[in-house]
């Protein structure tokens, strides 16, 4: 989230698409239900009529796959008819930043696009830069055709209201009331989940989010922002401290085989992570880490650049033989991951296999699942009984980045270990194996600090995250405080400063201080990075310092006090720089141009102080710098647009030869969607062992329209076979209203629902969805196609 | 009922998102195991009151404007009626008593069986246990006592389901719009009070409740003989001859 839940109650309009708040994030509509009260406007755009429609003002049924096409109109009509906000876009964005002359956008392709390794060469959609500064040339006005705004503008111009509705199925009127209400009710917020983002085109949805709040002036103010839905135990805080595989905590680049220096590290990251990069080190090296090893960079080890190793590669590396041992913990694979028959063979060309978990999950019985034979399978598995979150401490971030510290309630069950407590356990057993070795590549295991106490060992993580002044042997007390020369540590740069002069400020609870009225608690826990709760809040001031709005302001340039003040703390490099200084005006400060990007040109700022190496590098997605609309791999309809380019051009699917089919309209005429309901959570490992969550929710279902079930000679109830190219299941159909038929490109385009969160074990037990999707990745992410694949369906016989 | 003291639960179902956190909520509190539904594809489960489920959320569907659906969510339990038939018609001393806090609550060691008390329910709401006695709703009044709120309030993330005191929740639902709230007077007014939009019978819940006429003459004429003790056997039977309506309450057909 740019901004946090409390804030939600400050908006005007709240756009929810691609998110079922109301069933899968339901304590959102606290804040929500508080903003509609105070007559906020809610829109809730989605495949289907949800729990979250019943409450929305506006309702929009959109076909799976297609929100840029129906985003992109509404864009399109803002930039047609002047509705943006001038004045924010000019001051706050790259609008009049100069883009090369060669940029270009032609049957579905950008310009520099490589067939044969179905990527860019994303040079030519950079800026015109000063030779002599290296800075980017500015227009005079938006009017000038090379600028970034005119660019935009062309672009757009392609997505009419009638394109737009033609490919989602959205109304034309629907799309042009939902724009105008987005345009007429300010401060406005958008709110997503997994809905956007389970797409091959998943990071240029949230791009085009991004274009509309910054042509809306909707950033950095309260009842404003892009704000994701985080699953609820820690995914913000698993992510913080690199879940993913192309990662370090704190979100710095994980070293590539091509940089085996810290300097080659920072030519590709910047000199400003470069300093985090060297804290993190400080962290885990200690003083074996100085400025002479490089803080100890080369004991990390490096991936290979130019491969993938997403979740879908640990699974297609098994099944190649070229993975032997996999540790699985907090997830559950073998129901959560789409295009489940591959999973289960990869699984069992496994040696082994270990699983921590509550109960014994699907994974770590995937050997059991009916219709396998456990003699064909010879890997070895070794089942962790896992603690809850009641029966162990430590933090949890929540979607706001608000990091709040949990107790224990009762001691771990049985046998159970916390997490910390096993890897602690297994690392300590690991390093004593390599005592006695003479290898260099095994020193790393002395020299690596790891003496977690026995007692308070989470806080005393907490502190090593937070990280210390080695000078005074002081807890750091904020980013600004860590230094590039190996004098702090830090093992998470963006959580610097929660341990505070020594004091856990995840455990504050203040709910009563809130004097700004916007529900901003500063002393309520804390939030990343610097307690910070509304990101790029000097967005919400103009030139000078003064809050666009007056009445809800949240920071602005104190002039007599000679500094930025107000409700939060500021998102400035340094609260003493004010406007007049080039400090005082980087909004955006973590991008190289310190402004938002309406267009994403690839761009390093220069280092001022180092000549060969940059300061700052702005990401830019794989697959284009503007969201340009790609139908689904599987998809129902040609792309109108570009019928050659109709796929996202940088995906590559099927990746291995077997086990990647992929199904067509002539044969899977349906598609279907699939996420989460409020009473599962996801692979239901502990939820359907539970009997109050399955009484309410017994089984598995597929939730289709009268219209479809009238075609199936299907009724209410009835068991259907629901098969794609990549696998079947039977379950019974839930015939609604709330499932429509869409009107796609002039065709009837039936949509069918699944909830994906059932297996073969536990107590409630039901076909897995995930064995019929497709496990089609983002090319920037390596997030699954799970919103939108074909299948065929038929009433199952004799049933 | 001295108005100044009585706590009532308000339930507005504008504000309610289904998410069924008060089922769960109500099942943790009470340890009420979980039932065997068979339906899935329906949404609402289980389909009604049982003795282990002591609320539920009504799911209702309907045509909504300009072709759009409309979608209904209704929290059912008990009303903790002012004037409550089955504390009416109830012979056996103690069994179903009223808290100071306004809430009817039972007693399962008192209570005899009978039955009478789910026949004068304008609601059906009292179901019985496996051993005959009866459960129901008691608004959390184990927790109320100590200053809690009832379970399903505590958990709703809306504040769809609200309880307090009475004459209070009456007043803020009014300042937001509500003229007359569903249980403000009738049967001496309710202490569950729905704030709707529109008719009740939108939201499936019965037109101007009344305890059965039977039960009135029992509470009236009948109950103070058996309470002397002569023939009370004799009394009980004829009065569940009488007292039972050969017919069900139409808002349960309603969600068949």
């Amino acid at each position: 989230m740019t901004n946090h839940w409390l804030d939600l109650k400050n908006a005007k309009v709240l756009l929810i698409e691609g998110s079922n708040c109301a069933e899968n994030h339901s304590m959102s509509m606290k804040w929500i239900m508080k903003a509609k009260e105070n007559g906020a406007v809610i829109i809730h755009v989605d495949p289907r009529f949800t729990r979250t429609s019943k409450v929305a003002d506006i309702y929009a049924c959109i076909r799976p796959g297609t929100d840029i096409a129906f985003l992109n109109a509404i864009i399109n009509h803002i930039l047609g008819n002047r509705l943006y906000d001038e004045a924010f876009v000019k001051l706050h964005t790259n609008a009049l930043y100069l883009l090369r002359k060669d940029f270009r956008f032609d049957g579905g392709l950008f310009s520099g696009y490589v067939e044969a390794d179905l990527k860019y060469d994303n040079a030519s959609w950079g800026y015109q830069l000063d030779p002599r500064t290296r800075k980017p040339l500015k227009a005079q006005g938006l009017d000038d055709p090379d600028c970034v705004f005119s660019r935009l503008k062309d672009f757009y111009k392609r997505y009419t209201f009638k394109v737009g509705s033609d490919i989602s199925g959205v109304p034309q009127e629907t799309i042009r009331k939902i724009a105008d209400t987005l345009v007429k009710n300010r401060p406005g917020t958008i709110l997503y989940a997994l809905g956007m983002t389970q797409h091959t085109t998943g990071v240029q949805n949230i791009r085009s989010f991004g274009i509309l709040q910054m042509l809306l002036g909707n950033m950095g103010k309260p009842g404003t922002g892009i704000n994701a839905l985080r699953g609820e135990p820690n995914v913000q805080g698993s992510t913080d401290f690199a879940l993913l595989f192309n990662v370090l905590p704190g979100y710095l680049a994980y070293p590539n085989h091509n940089e085996p220096t810290l300097k080659d590290w920072s030519k590709g990251s910047g000199t400003f992570r470069a300093k985090f990069m060297v804290n993190l080190l400080k962290a885990w090296f200690g003083d074996a880490a100085i400025a002479g090893n490089d803080f100890g960079y080369a004991w990390l080890p490096k991936k290979n650049g130019k491969k993938n190793y997403s979740i879908f590669r640990i699974f297609e590396s098994a099944l190649e033989g070229r993975m032997k041992m996999l540790y699985v913990m907090g997830q559950n694979p073998m129901v959560t991951n789409p295009n489940l028959g591959l999973v289960q063979e990869a699984l069992g060309k496994l040696d082994t296999l270990v699983v921590a978990d509550l109960f014994m999950t699907e994974t770590a019985a995937f050997w059991e699942k009916p219709g396998t034979d456990p003699k064909s399978i010879n890997t070895e598995v070794i089942f962790l009984p896992a603690a809850s979150f009641l029966e162990k401490e430590g933090t949890i971030t929540n979607s706001g980045r608000l990091v709040q510290w949990r107790y224990t309630m009762i001691p771990p069950t049985g046998e159970s270990k916390s997490d910390l407590d096993m890897i602690d356990l297994i690392f300590r057993r690991v390093r004593d194996l390599y005592a006695d070795s003479k290898a260099e590549k095994d020193q790393v295991f002395k020299r690596v600090v790891w003496n977690y106490p026995k007692r308070n060992a989470y806080e005393a993580v907490l502190m090593e995250i937070n990280g210390t002044n080695l000078r005074t042997g002081e807890p750091i007390k904020g980013i600004a405080e860590l230094q590039a020369d190996g004098s702090t540590s830090s093992g998470c740069w963006i959580y610097a400063g929660v341990f505070k002069e020594g004091k856990n400020l995840s455990k504050r609870r203040n709910n009563k201080l809130d004097p700004s009225g916007l529900g901003m608690y500063q002393e309520f826990a804390w939030s990343w990075p610097g307690n910070m709760k509304i990101l790029y809040n000097r967005a919400s001031c103009d030139a000078q310092g003064r809050p666009f709005d007056k009445k809800n302001a949240v920071i602005w340039w104190d002039e007599a006090e000679k500094k930025w003040a107000g409700h939060d703390t500021p998102d400035v490099l340094n609260p003493a720089e004010g406007p007049d200084k080039p400090s005082g005006q980087r909004p955006f400060r973590m991008t190289g141009e310190g402004v938002a990007r309406l267009i994403a040109a690839p761009y390093k700022d220069p280092d001022p102080n180092i000549a060969d190496l940059f300061r700052d590098a702005s990401s830019v997605p794989a697959d284009g710098p503007i969201p340009e609309f790609y139908e689904p791999v599987e998809s129902p309809t040609g792309n109108i647009l570009h019928p050659k380019v109709a796929v996202n051009p940088c995906v590559k699917y099927p990746r291995i030869k077997s086990g990647q089919p992929v199904g067509t309209v002539k044969d899977y005429p349906y598609v279907l969607c699939t996420s989460s309901i409020a009473e599962h959570w996801c692979s239901g490992s502990m939820t359907r062992n539970i009997s109050w969550q399955n009484e309410m929710v017994p089984e598995s279902y597929v939730e289709i329209s009268g219209q479809l079930a009238g075609k199936l000679g299907v009724s209410n109830g009835q068991r259907v076979r629901v098969w794609s190219a990549r696998g079947e299941v039977v379950v019974p159909a839930m015939v609604t209203k709330r499932m429509r038929t869409l009107d796609v490109n002039g065709t009837e385009v039936f949509v069918v629902w699944m909830p994906y969160n059932w297996g073969f074990k536990g107590l409630s037990q039901a076909a897995s969805t995930n064995l019929i999707t497709i496990d089609a990745g983002d090319p920037n992410t390596w997030i699954q196609e799970t919103k939108a694949c074909l299948v065929n369906m038929a009433k199952a016989e004799g049933r | 009922m001295a108005e100044t003291r009585r706590k009532a639960i308000l339930i507005s179902p504008e504000s309610c998102i289904g998410c069924r956190g008060c089922q769960t909520a109500c099942k943790a509190w009470n340890q009420l195991p979980g039932q065997k539904t068979g339906d899935p594809a329906n949404f609402q489960n289980p389909p009604d009151l049982a003795p282990t489920a002591f609320n539920l959320i009504r799911y209702i569907e309907m045509p909504g404007d300009a072709g759009q659906l409309r979608w209904l969510f209704v929290s059912r339990r008990c009303m903790h009626c002012g004037d409550a038939g089955c504390m009416k018609i109830c012979t056996a001393p103690g069994a179903l008593s009223r808290t100071k806090e306004g809430a009817v609550v039972y007693d399962q060691d008192k209570c005899i069986g009978c039955k009478l008390c789910s026949a004068s329910c304008p609601f059906d709401v009292p179901r019985f246990d496996g051993r005959d006695k009866v459960v129901k709703c008691h608004q959390c009044h184990d927790r109320t006592a100590e200053g809690f709120l009832p379970a399903c309030a505590k958990t709703c993330p809306t504040g769809a389901i609200r309880f307090g005191d009475r004459g209070e929740l009456i007043a803020t639902a009014k300042k937001a719009g509500y003229e007359k709230l569903y249980g403000e007077t009738d049967l001496e007014g309710l202490g569950t009070l729905y704030a709707f939009r529109e008719t009740p019978k939108t939201y499936g819940m019965i037109e101007n409740p009344a305890v059965p006429e039977s039960v009135v003459f029992w509470h009236r004429v009948l109950k103070p003989l058996s309470v002397i003790g002569t023939g009370a056997a004799v009394a009980l039977s004829l009065i569940h001859y009488i007292a039972v309506p050969p017919k069900r309450d139409e808002e349960v057909k309603r969600d068949d």
